[in-house]
């Protein structure tokens, strides 16, 4: 029961104009927006709705649900591009309102959010007390809480210091009927019940819109730097990186650039290595000469030290496709991740670039970004298909994080060689929380797909 | 340590028509034809159902017992998959197990059925030390897997206090933390991927070999489901290199405020050190009574911090931590570097619970969690409560994380004593939930604390909890009677109520916790 369930439920509201009504009549006056603002993958939905409470959230959902219709939540926009393309879209649901921090004990080093605030506002508000929420995912500032934890991209600081779904204390998510569910808390140590709030983690909005989330918070380090080490060619990059990344130093970041990705970044067209640094000062001091030593050990002949976090900024930029319609329309810009065993990242790099993506490594989360700007669909599923070949004969994936609707159709965005098993579970808890699919309807094609089900 | 007797109330959710389906129960002959068809699976003398034997499987950590039909110990995942779908035709309850070292009573069968322990599946299938990471089964030991990763330069960062003794499975199953947790996380933050076998017995991965594999998380979900959803037969986890520098300080403070002030004084300088645990003047009278370590008897309580890093940032953290000590009056601060006199500092805390488990008779060990600011209020309230019920109190904690660890001492001979315990346990934990907290930090809900999660949560949270479970497709069947309350619990609705009730008291001595 999926689309068609959707249909009969429509249909048992009766006509399209109906289930709206009904819709509408859910939230209180002056929630409506205009809907124009809200395209996705080149559609516009029937009407643009913006809740200011998470019960709003919950009667909207609910409403639309009895309605047969297809909501797609959304607030700093960055991460519409996920996911298998839209099956139907009727509601934008603006989470932007719900943007209030729900507790803050600066001593406890928590927080409890809501949904819609972004992540440099949320930075703004914590750095008066030198905290932060150590996460920089792709398009920064820009993105949402809600969206951060939904599409769960890793930034360049993963592995090295904690993801998304690690920092996670809790979350409040609304169902599609109608029910708000709690699961976590606000203590930083906590294991009980099931942890839903970390299912909900990279979901896609599969299991219910997540309306609030805690964090634990991590103090600002005393000061930042960045080494940028300009390299010669990739192999020697790479042994670069490598020694580095057996090398103790007090770093947050440890990247390998591809010429390509270092020339779209700003750094100049040569295979680069860039260690971010966080720490005392004593121990930057001696960071960056350890850097210094094994630079000069790999004949590397250039190490730049940049104040805080340039030079991080350009790749996190690009890998959120930075100054492009990212609305999964058929210009937004190709960016895949792959999970690969650090000993293939640089060959994977390689090939990537010679492919035509802009590519660069985090070594301490085992991810390769490839970003490109959209070739028309057939050139970009042929080195997407080949690259993800690449990562699985490597023992990895290969995920497409953002781009054009018509590739997402083509390639499954997420799945690896798939699991049988594991999507079963997957499949049955997506209808059991969303029987209707009427959250983000397609996103995960394996889950959403009738075909997948063996409905007509 | 142990009771021998089977309590009322465990007896009555034993009794028949109040448990869940368990047809092993009221058919001796299926039970003769399950051992059979289990012993063609994993060898004859690797299913037990001999009765002197299954003694063995009756408890865990707690004091309660309940008694499997049989108990199987599959050697691979294979084993352990055929033994699962054959279970899952016959309709019985499943009950994984560790090293029974648990809290909550998680690994007691309390609706009767098959046990699967994990103690023949002991290989460490991998270790990629350039990688980071290993491929283990359940039942490795979590120190077997430290010292396999010492070798390489390398760690497992969880490390609970039971660590001698638990498993690698036991740990994903509560999700296990330990001192220290502070800096590094639990057990999940540590676990890429489970290899899992579902209670009808297919058997997948869950998860990747890289962090954030792409996919919808089930990985994080099955981590800390405490055996709820199916068995684990493989983990693969990062492992983390050894930190160059390591610094122990321990100071000796007055009173447990005191203390706690140390520890909000230390974060507030924006330094979070990789542990921060406590012991109060009860805990330390009992050390210095069975290990002479010099602690002052006189001493309210005890602060152990450590930090590590790089060389440089651990001089300066230490600098910080020990500005934070003195300023909050600490009365001696001791350091160390090296690892034979870290171990030193560190030995009080390893050596706390065994030396309560020695001047008393019984002791239940409490396991909640509170903001870190509200710790001095919640640790008087706890000591006035204790005083008002008429029992000593111990507390040995994990202080930086605000996860209280108090343990009421008794004597179950003493009649109603046992009873008065546990309430005076469900007031503590009421007061933990009141101050904002959890009931269990690291110890699971099991069957302990299946009512007291309706504190913390309501209806419609159950309710999402139970459906997930579902989704795996036990339906209560694995694991019964565990982490959800009673109404969201058992196959067969009210059933083992009084599990919950009966749960009770009386930790073996050790290293646990």
């Amino acid at each position: 029961m999926t689309t068609d369930g959707a249909r009969v439920a429509r249909e048992a509201a009766g006509t399209a104009a109906d289930a709206l009504g009904v819709l509408r009549d859910a939230l209180p006056e002056g929630r409506e927006r205009d809907p124009r603002g809200y395209p996705v993958e080149g559609r516009r939905p029937a009407v643009a709705l913006a809740p200011h409470t998470r019960e709003e959230v919950a009667a909207g959902l609910a409403a639309a649900a009895r309605g047969g219709l297809a909501v797609v939540p959304q607030a700093g926009r960055t991460a519409l591009a996920a996911g298998g393309p839209l099956q139907r879209y009727d509601v934008a649901l603006d989470l932007r309102e719900l943007d209030r921090v729900v507790e803050h004990e600066p001593a406890d080093l928590t927080i409890t959010v809501e949904a819609g605030l972004g992540l440099g506002a949320l930075a703004d508000l914590l750095r008066p007390h030198r905290q932060q929420l150590p996460l920089d995912p792709p398009g920064g500032d820009g993105v949402s809480v809600g969206g951060m934890l939904a599409s769960a991209r890793p930034g360049s600081w993963r592995g090295l210091l904690p993801g998304a779904g690690d920092l996670l204390l809790g979350a409040t998510v609304a169902l599609p009927d109608g029910a708000l569910a709690r699961s976590g808390g606000r203590v930083v140590k906590n294991v009980a019940g099931y942890d839903l709030h970390r299912l909900h983690t990279g979901a896609l909005g599969a299991f219910g819109v997540i309306v609030e989330a805690s964090f634990k918070l991590v103090p600002l380090p005393q000061a930042t730097a960045t080494v940028v080490c300009r390299c010669q060619h990739l192999p020697q990059a790479d042994g670069l990186a490598r020694t580095l990344r057996h090398t103790p130093l007090a770093a947050r970041g440890l990247a390998l650039v591809g010429a390509r990705a270092a020339a779209a970044s700003g750094l100049g067209p040569a295979p680069h290595v860039i260690v971010g640094l966080a720490g005392a000062a004593a121990a930057l001091d001696r960071s960056v000469r350890e850097v210094r030593l094994c630079c000069r050990s790999a004949h590397v002949p250039h190490a730049d030290v940049r104040d805080g976090d340039e030079g991080w900024g350009r790749l996190r930029a690009l890998a959120a496709g930075a100054g492009s319609e990212i609305d999964g329309g058929d210009g937004t810009p190709l960016v895949v991740r792959g999970s690969l065993p650090v000993a293939a990242l640089a060959a994977v790099l390689e090939e990537a670039e010679e492919a035509g993506f802009a590519a660069w490594a985090h070594l301490a989360a085992g991810s390769l970004l490839a970003v490109a700007p959209p070739s028309g669909e057939a050139g970009d599923r042929e080195r997407v298909a080949l690259l993800r070949e690449r990562c699985e004969a490597a023992g990895g994936a290969l995920a497409i994080e953002s781009g054009p609707a018509a590739l997402r159709a083509a390639l499954d965005p997420t799945a690896r060689a798939p699991d049988e098993v594991a999507l079963d579970i997957a499949r049955e808890r997506r209808s059991r929380f969303d029987p209707l699919r009427t959250v983000n309807p397609g996103r995960w094609p394996r889950l959403d797909d009738p075909g997948e089900r063996g409905a007509p | 340590m142990h009771v021998n007797a089977p309590t009322a109330a465990l007896a009555e959710a034993a009794s028949p028509g109040n448990e869940p389906s368990n047809p092993l129960r009221t058919d001796p002959a299926l039970r003769a034809a399950l051992a059979r068809e289990l012993r063609a699976i994993v060898d004859i003398p690797n299913v037990i159902d001999a009765p002197e034997e299954l003694l063995v499987y009756e408890y865990d950590a707690t004091i309660e017992r309940a008694r499997p039909d049989l108990v199987v110990l599959p050697a691979s995942t294979d084993e352990a998959a055929a033994t699962l779908a054959a279970c899952a035709r016959v309709g019985v309850p499943v009950v994984p197990r560790g090293s029974g070292t648990g809290f909550a009573g998680g690994a007691l069968p309390v609706a009767g059925g098959v046990v699967v322990a994990t103690a023949r599946m002991t290989r460490i299938r991998e270790l990629d030390a350039e990688e980071r990471i290993a491929v283990v089964e359940p039942g490795v030991i979590n120190l077997a897997l430290q010292q396999a990763a010492a070798r390489h330069g390398l760690r497992y960062a969880p490390d609970p206090s039971s660590q001698r003794i638990c498993t690698i499975g036991g740990n994903v199953g509560t999700n296990a933390g330990g001192p220290h947790t502070l800096a590094h996380g639990s057990t999940v933050n540590h676990v890429l991927a489970v290899e899992f076998v579902l209670p009808d017995g297919r058997v997948t991965w869950l998860g990747g070999r890289q962090l954030d594999a792409p996919g919808v998380d089930l990985r994080a979900l099955v981590v800390g489901s405490e055996g709820t959803l199916g068995l684990v037969t493989a983990i693969c986890v990062r492992l983390l290199p050894l930190p160059e520098a390591v610094r122990t300080m321990l100071a000796v403070f007055d009173t447990v405020e005191g203390a706690s002030g140390a520890v909000s004084a230390i974060v507030e300088r924006g330094v979070i050190p990789v542990a921060l645990e406590m012991l109060d003047a009860e805990t330390i009278r009992a050390v210095e009574s069975q290990a002479r370590l010099g602690y002052p008897l006189d001493a309210g309580a005890v602060l152990l911090a450590e930090v590590e890093g790089l060389a440089e940032q651990v001089e300066e953290d230490a600098a910080t931590v020990l500005a934070a000590l003195t300023e909050s009056g600490a009365r001696t601060v001791r350091s160390a570097d090296e690892e034979a006199e870290r171990e030193r500092l560190w030995e009080g805390r390893k050596a706390g619970i065994g030396a309560l488990g020695a001047i008393s008779p019984n002791f239940y060990l409490l396991d909640g969690v509170v903001p870190r600011t509200k710790l001095p209020a919640v640790m008087r309230e706890v000591m006035a409560l204790s005083e008002a019920y008429g029992f000593r109190c111990a507390n040995i904690f994990h202080a930086g994380d605000g996860n209280l660890h108090p343990n009421i001492m008794f004597d179950e001979l003493e009649p109603g004593s046992s009873s008065r315990v546990l309430e005076l346990g469900g007031e503590i934990l009421r007061l933990c939930v009141e101050a904002g907290g959890s009931i269990t930090g690291e110890h699971g809900v099991g069957l302990e604390k299946r009512s007291y999660i309706e504190w913390i949560f309501d209806p419609p949270d159950l309710d999402a909890m139970t459906r997930v479970r579902d989704a795996f497709g036990g339906s209560g069947r694995f694991n019964p009677c565990k982490v959800l309350p009673v109404s969201h619990g058992c196959a067969q609705g009210h059933a083992a109520e009084a599990g919950q009730a009966a749960l009770r008291l009386a930790r073996a001595p050790g290293v646990y916790l």
